[in-house]
Order: C-alpha cells, then sequence, then structure tokens
C-alpha cells in the first residue's frame, strides 16, 4: 500500500505558473479528489503524478520511492482518462490486457487476469468487441479493467464520470467507491463536480490557482470552509457571502446587531457567511434577525429559495420548506442560526474563530 | 412532379458518367480490334472481331524482336518499361510514405523550434509547378552522376509527393488524441512500442490515402521521366509508349493497350484499397 508525498512541486507552461510550490500527501488506501473550477492545475497535478509532465521544481514520492524522474510505465499507476483513450484498433480483451502485454506477462495468465477483472466488471460478453461498438458506460468499464487488471499501487482517475448521462453518473459513482472499497488502492481523483467530490472521497483536496486551498474530510469542508474560496466553492445553493463589521466584540449587518460575538483580535471589516439552509424567515422587528424584502423566490422540488435583499444589491437567500409561502417585495426579515454564522477576514480571506479543518495557510486568490 | 425530377437528375448524371466513361470504353474497344478495324468508317464501339493481338505485341514481343538482324520495335521495351514504373512508383512511394509519416508524427508530438512552420512550407512548396524545378533537379542528377538511372527519377518523385505527403500525415496525426498514446505509456510501452502498436495501425487509412496519392502522382508523370531518362530499356511506361507515336505513324492499337494495362494496376488497387480508407479509424476510442 503507498502514500503519496508531493513537496514544493511547481509546474510551469511557458510563463504561465501553473503550480506553485504544492503540499500535499495523499495517505495510503485512501480515497482522495482534487476538486476545483477549471484551470485550478488539478489535472496538471494529476498528469504530474502520472509521469506524463515534468516539474519545474519539486519532488513525487510513492512511499520511499521518490518518482518524479521516472516515465509513467516505471511509476505502477493506472490511469483512467476522461476521454477513456480506448486502443481503437484493438479489442477490448487485448484493450484492458495491454499492460500486461507489454510488461511480458504470459499469455495464459494475461487472459485470466483479463476475465477476471471483465467478470467483475460484467463486461465479459464485450471481450471481442472493438471501443466503436461499445456505449459510453462500456467504455467507462474497459477503461477501468484496464486500471485493474495490472494491479497498480495508485489509480488516478481524471472526471471519469464527466462523458456520462447523469443517470450512469450516479449509478457508477457508487460502483467506483464499491471498488475502490473492495480493491484498497490509493486513488487520486479529479473532478470539478463537487457532489461527486463529497460523495466518493475520504479526503477532498480543494485547489484553487494552483494551490491546495484546504484539505479535509467531505464534512470537514463543507461545516468549516477554510476560507472563503473554499465556502463559495462548496455546497449547492452557494453560502451567503455578506459584509459584516465587529463594533466592539459584536457582529453586525448593515447596522443589525446579530447574537453572534466576535472572535478576539477580528478586525473591524469581516465577512459574514451563512449556508441558505441555515437561514430561516422572521416576522420584521423580530429582535436578532435584519430585515428586508423578497427579491425573488425560486421552487426547488421540496424546499424554495426565498432571496430577501437586506440593502441595496445586497441579498441573503434563504432555503425554506416548499410549504413557505412568500410574493415578490413582501417586507419580511431573515434569522441567522448563530451556530452556523461563518466569519472570515476579507483582507486574507481566512476563516475566523473556528477551527478552520486541517488549512495549508495559502491564501486564497 | 418527383418522378419527373428522378428522371431528370438520372439522365444528367447518365450523361456525365458517360462521358468520364467513354475514353477509357473506347481505348479498350480499341485495343481489341484489328489494325484494319480501328481506322474503319463508320467506327464501331464494339469491336467486330476481338483480338488480343496488340496485347500479345507488348507482353511477348520482346522475345520476337531478339531475333538477329530484326530492327528492335519499341513494344519490344514494353515490359521493362513496366518494370521500371513499379519500381519507381513502388520506390518513391515507400520512401515519401515512411519520411512523411515519421515527420508528420514528430510535428505533432514533440515541441521544436519551427514546428509549426514546417507544413506550411512543405505545402507552399507543393504548390510550385513541377515543371519550373525539373531542370535544375536535373542538372543536379547530372551533378550527382545520376541521370537515365532510376534512382533519379525515385528522387525526383520524392521530391514532388513528399510535400503533400507529409501534410496529409500531419494533418492525420493532429487527428489522433494524444491521450490514447498517454494511456499507452502508462499502461508500460516504450516509445518504439507506443509508435508501433497504437499509432500505426491507427495511422493505417491516412497512410493509404498518402500512398495512393503518392503512386497515382508517380505512376502517371510524364515530365519527369522526359527529362531524366534516356535509354530505351530504361523509361517509365509514359514515357515509354510515345514511341508508338513516331512521326509518320501512330499505333493506335498498341497505344490502346498500353493505355489499359497502365490503367489497370491503379485501378485493381484503388478498389482494394478503397475499404481501408473508409474504414472507420478511432471512432470509439475517445468521448464520441
Amino acid at each position: 500500500m503507498t502514500d503519496v508525498a508531493i513537496r514544493r512541486l511547481s509546474k510551469s507552461f511557458g510563463a504561465n505558473r501553473v503550480l506553485k510550490a504544492l503540499d500535499l500527501t495523499v495517505p495510503s488506501r485512501q480515497f482522495v479528489t482534487l476538486l476545483g473550477p477549471s484551470g485550478c492545475g488539478k489535472t496538471t497535478l494529476l498528469r504530474l503524478i502520472a509521469g506524463l509532465e515534468q516539474p519545474s521544481e519539486g519532488e513525487i514520492r510513492f512511499g520511499e520511492r521518490r518518482v518524479d524522474g521516472l516515465p509513467p510505465g516505471e511509476r505502477n499507476i493506472a490511469m483512467v482518462f476522461q476521454s477513456y483513450a480506448l486502443y481503437p484498433t484493438m479489442d477490448v480483451a487485448r484493450n484492458i490486457g495491454y499492460g500486461l502485454e507489454v510488461r511480458g506477462t504470459p499469455k495464459a495468465e494475461r487472459r485470466e487476469r483479463v476475465g477476471a477483472v471483465a467478470r467483475v466488471l460484467e463486461i465479459l460478453h464485450l471481450l471481442a468487441r472493438k471501443p466503436r461498438q461499445l456505449s459510453g458506460g462500456q467504455r467507462q468499464r474497459v477503461a477501468l479493467g484496464r486500471a485493474m487488471v495490472r494491479k497498480p499501487d495508485i489509480f488516478l482517475m481524471d472526471e471519469p464520470l464527466s462523458n456520462l448521462d447523469a443517470k450512469l453518473r450516479a449509478a457508477m459513482r457508487g460502483e467506483l467507491r464499491r471498488f475502490h472499497l473492495d480493491l484498497g488502492t490509493t486513488t487520486i481523483y479529479v473532478t470539478h463536480d463537487q457532489l461527486e467530490a463529497m460523495t466518493m472521497s475520504d479526503l477532498v483536496v480543494v485547489m484553487n490557482e494552483g494551490v491546495v486551498l484546504q484539505i479535509g474530510t467531505p464534512e470537514e469542508v463543507y461545516a468549516r470552509p477554510a476560507n472563503l474560496f473554499v465556502a463559495g466553492f462548496i455546497g449547492t445553493p452557494p453560502m451567503n457571502l455578506v459584509p459584516a463589521r465587529n463594533e466592539g466584540g459584536r457582529v453586525t449587518v448593515e447596522g443589525h446587531p446579530l447574537p453572534v460575538a466576535a472572535p478576539a483580535g477580528a478586525p473591524a471589516e469581516l465577512i459574514l457567511g451563512i449556508r441558505p439552509q441555515d437561514v430561516s424567515m422572521a416576522a420584521p422587528g423580530e429582535p436578532g434577525t435584519i430585515p428586508g424584502k423578497v427579491w425573488m423566490v425560486e421552487l426547488i422540488g421540496s424546499e424554495r429559495l426565498i432571496e430577501v435583499e437586506i440593502a441595496p444589491k445586497l441579498r441573503v437567500t434563504a432555503q425554506v420548506r416548499a410549504s413557505h409561502r412568500a410574493a415578490l417585495d413582501d417586507a419580511v426579515a431573515v434569522r441567522l442560526d448563530p451556530a452556523q454564522i461563518h466569519l472570515f477576514d476579507p483582507a486574507s480571506g481566512r476563516a475566523l474563530a473556528r477551527d478552520a479543518g486541517r488549512e495549508t495557510g495559502a491564501p486564497p486568490a | 412532379m418527383s418522378r419527373l425530377a428522378a428522371a431528370l437528375v438520372y439522365a444528367v448524371l447518365g450523361a456525365v458518367t458517360f462521358v468520364v466513361c467513354f475514353p477509357l470504353l473506347w481505348a479498350i474497344s480499341t485495343s481489341l480490334k484489328p489494325k484494319e478495324e480501328i481506322f474503319r468508317w463508320p467506327p464501331t464501339l464494339i469491336p467486330e472481331r476481338v483480338t488480343l493481338e496488340s496485347y500479345r505485341e507488348l507482353l511477348f514481343g520482346g522475345a520476337v524482336a531478339s531475333a538477329p538482324g530484326a530492327g528492335v520495335p519499341p513494344s519490344a521495351f514494353f515490359v521493362d518499361w513496366f518494370v521500371n514504373s513499379v519500381i519507381v512508383s513502388v520506390g518513391s512511394t515507400a520512401i515519401s510514405i515512411t519520411v512523411a509519416t515519421l515527420a508528420a508524427y514528430s510535428l505533432t508530438r514533440f515541441r521544436f523550434r519551427g514546428q509549426r512552420a514546417v507544413p506550411y512550407v512543405a505545402i507552399l512548396g507543393y504548390m510550385i509547378p513541377s515543371v519550373i524545378f525539373v531542370f535544375p533537379m536535373f542538372l543536379t542528377m547530372v551533378a550527382l552522376d545520376l541521370p537515365d538511372t532510376l534512382l533519379s527519377l525515385i528522387l525526383g518523385y520524392v521530391c514532388i509527393t513528399l510535400p503533400f505527403c507529409l501534410w496529409l500525415m500531419w494533418a492525420f496525426f493532429r487527428g489522433v488524441p494524444i491521450e490514447i498514446e498517454e494511456a499507452a505509456l502508462v499502461d508500460g510501452a516504450t516509445r518504439l512500442q507506443v509508435f508501433r502498436q497504437i499509432v500505426l495501425p491507427m495511422a493505417l487509412p491516412g497512410i493509404i490515402a498518402a500512398s495512393i496519392f503518392s503512386l497515382i502522382v508517380s505512376w502517371n508523370d510524364y515530365l519527369f521521366g522526359r527529362v531524366f531518362m534516356n535509354s530505351m530499356d530504361k523509361l517509365p511506361l509514359t514515357v515509354g509508349v510515345m514511341h508508338f507515336f513516331d512521326g509518320t505513324h501512330v499505333d493506335w492499337g498498341l497505344m490502346m493497350a498500353s493505355s489499359v494495362l497502365m490503367t489497370v494496376p491503379m485501378a485493381v488497387l484503388f478498389g482494394f484499397m478503397q475499404r481501408h480508407l473508409v474504414a472507420g479509424f478511432g471512432a470509439g476510442a475517445v468521448k464520441g
């Protein structure tokens, strides 16, 4: 079982610095997801781990073994590509067994191992077909089979579900998680889909602009975002982030005092974060609430999103039961659950007071 | 109305097909006629008497010509010319395709100075009419002591076919997703294995297309053969058959039989390779 240690890893393409002295440890046997928006460097990081790119600086170790100078074939990794990257001229059996073939595994053993993997993935009946004769889901399974058959130290997956339709994607999420639990192979999974990250991972690594912003369990990054970027990126609908003030140790929003104390040493200007489901509707004038008027109402199935304008161009979204009725421009008030309020320093973007999880110390962009 | 339109379309298509095919039909017909029927008026499209006389003279005339005292008729060289044409076409195509494939692969996969300019410069070179550089090239061949050799023709044809083959293969390799090669590298294959086992099979339709182009160009060329070659037994077919036309008379029977024999290899080759050309390459390997 292999852990992955990445130290001061940088990668530049010309003048474009994609990864900036990145540190990351992926514990052995864990399912770790690199999550971030497009262009955050997560795929580059995965390709560096695979050996498909060379780092500009820094080192990568698998266990005790330093691998950043090794070609991909000598790292004993397997990779599932976003596009599957099956060999179009080979049938499914040879696609899966190709890694064994180039390593000189005897034919009989190859056939046996390919058969075993195909049985697990339920693609035994497809072994004689060419990739172009397969559906998207079947190609996905072949790509997985090709990765599994070699018993690699580490699985690398680059958005492997993004080309599947929504229903199949949901099913494959469960299967991938199940395979990981059965095989126990260290897995690094790249995605921009936070639902995938939250449902499948042991650890989530949130990245932006070439740096790691937070590493934690899905619960940690959701409940205790380390900074403004993670707070805004994780969660649907996104967290409300509104300017607030520290007035003598008391937090106020638009002059309305809230039943929350500012932590010692907090700056005068703050950013207050609260998830829509922790915002409730109240009658105007109730103490500890912020008055406003209804700006927009959206029904999302069993619940309703009510956007309340508490100041010009400043809105707070409340997620309430669908039975709660509200009409546009109604005078209302919102109550913020004091236990669920997050406070951030606007200058550094860092979370204040609460335990910020395992923050890496890199400021968000 | 639609039936009338369909009838019109078929009529036009039929007429065009006839116009396109008529020269070939006429060549076949003439090649099968006895000499006295060729000039008969009114002409006959279907020979009244079918004879293989012209073909026999072309293919087996060499044996007759070797009789002592007899002047050697041009038809005695037909088999030589045919073999010459095969050698220079296949030879130049083999060189062009090998160089073009390797060059195009490196142009799409490795980064180096001038990488983007090379294919465009190559295609620009292809656009210069060959008549402009045939004489400088001939002088170069003289300097290399190569004129009147099949090698000079092969080199000449490589010069005119390589740029386009390079362009074609370059465009082709650009369409081959690099992830497939990366997957093979991760699987443990060496660069050479990736090229041989993954890239080449995928590039086969492109290689076939480029080969057909190169074969047709070198098989049909007249200019280089006319300028570079001199000895009767070293001429390519296109130049050789002009000897059936000697100013006083034209041997249309031999001329047409030669034309048919020249067309057959290319037609067979094309018919055979066409299936490979359209084989759905790459489909299904990456997201569809």
